[in-house]
């Protein structure tokens, strides 16, 4: 049987993801970095009572989305009160705009951030696992308590709606 | 051969929901597999564009404007409870009565009597007397303290 990996190479290799899909998620940076420092916590805590799960990705996806849930759900005056201003926030990618960015006007970006912002959380949710995490329909499915097919059509519905936001910026 | 698919069909082929005539066509058609990498990159792009790079300001200037109904709703609430201790609370609160000129003269009359009978009895006011005034009855008490001398 496979050892259990350490709890740092636990941090090391899924601090950076769960903090951009806690980010993606939020919306807010000192929020996300919140979530992702009690998502850790609650895994030495299952760590200790050996509970430590068999798979640490998809247990580290789930409780990090259960948690940026409850954030959510905490209502509108906590995220206010915690809400960090982005000027202060340690950026994932550098300062100067990349290639990347470049190519891709303001426009365009503002107009896929608002496109994402409007969709109900859970197409956000399944998107960013989908997308972003690159994380299989199946994978999704387990880590959002749903089934399979349900993912697809909420996938089906956020590219439907992002693209048409991208088409309106052409 | 069928007519070639819409986007939304080609978004349900992404999403893995396509049926197998949708399938079939796209897997065929050169049109359409040329649009639906269009939507790969398009995928990509989105894909990128929220990975990398920072939100746009615009949502923390949305939270302010949250605030806003907030603040709104605080001032109608203060401006109400202003309205409430104006106008109703000192419409509903009674007002000590006042007294009538006419009342206070007949009071001190009866007050002058009783501390100045000579027999015990209260000494009644003449039946015809006018009602007096608190001068005369300033006038009287004094007359009375110094023996009658004005």
């Amino acid at each position: 049987m496979e050892p259990s990996p350490s709890r740092d190479t636990v941090v090391i290799a899924h601090y950076g993801r769960l903090r951009r899909l806690c980010r993606l998620l939020l919306g807010d940076p000192q929020e996300a970095e919140d979530v992702v420092q009690e998502v850790f916590l609650k895994a030495h805590e299952a760590e200790q009572l050996g509970r430590a799960p068999m798979d640490w990705a998809a247990w580290l996806t789930r409780v990090a989305v259960n948690a940026c849930r409850d954030r959510r759900r905490a209502g509108g005056w906590m995220r206010f009160r915690l809400r960090s201003r982005p000027i202060d926030d340690l950026p994932l990618v550098a300062d100067a705009p990349g290639p990347g960015d470049v190519a891709v006007s303001e426009d365009t970006r503002r107009r896929i951030w608002t496109a994402f912002r409007g969709l109900p959380r859970r197409q956000q949710e399944v998107f960013a696992l989908r997308y972003i995490e690159e994380q299989a329909t199946a994978d999704v499915a387990v880590a959002l308590g749903l089934s399979p097919g349900s993912v697809k059509r909420h996938l089906y519905r956020a590219v439907r709606h992002l693209r048409r936001a991208l088409e309106d910026a052409r | 051969m069928n007519a070639c698919l819409s986007d939304d069909a080609l978004a349900r082929a992404h999403a893995d929901l396509a049926s197998i005539a949708e399938r079939a066509h796209l897997a065929a058609c050169a049109a359409c597999t040329a649009r639906s990498r269009q939507m790969r990159r398009d995928l990509d792009l989105i894909t990128a564009v929220l990975r990398d790079s920072r939100e746009p300001l615009a949502r923390v200037t949305r939270t302010r404007r949250r605030w806003l109904p907030a603040a709104v709703g605080l001032s109608a609430a203060a401006v109400a409870l202003l309205w409430v201790e104006v106008a109703v609370w000192r419409a509903v609160t009674p007002v000590p009565p006042t007294m009538q000129p006419q009342e206070v003269a007949a009071i001190l009359t009866d007050v002058s009597a009783s501390l100045f009978s000579v027999s015990g009895d209260p000494a009644s006011a003449p039946a015809d007397a006018a009602p007096l005034s608190l001068e005369s009855m300033a006038r009287e008490v004094d007359s009375t303290l110094t023996g009658g001398e004005p």
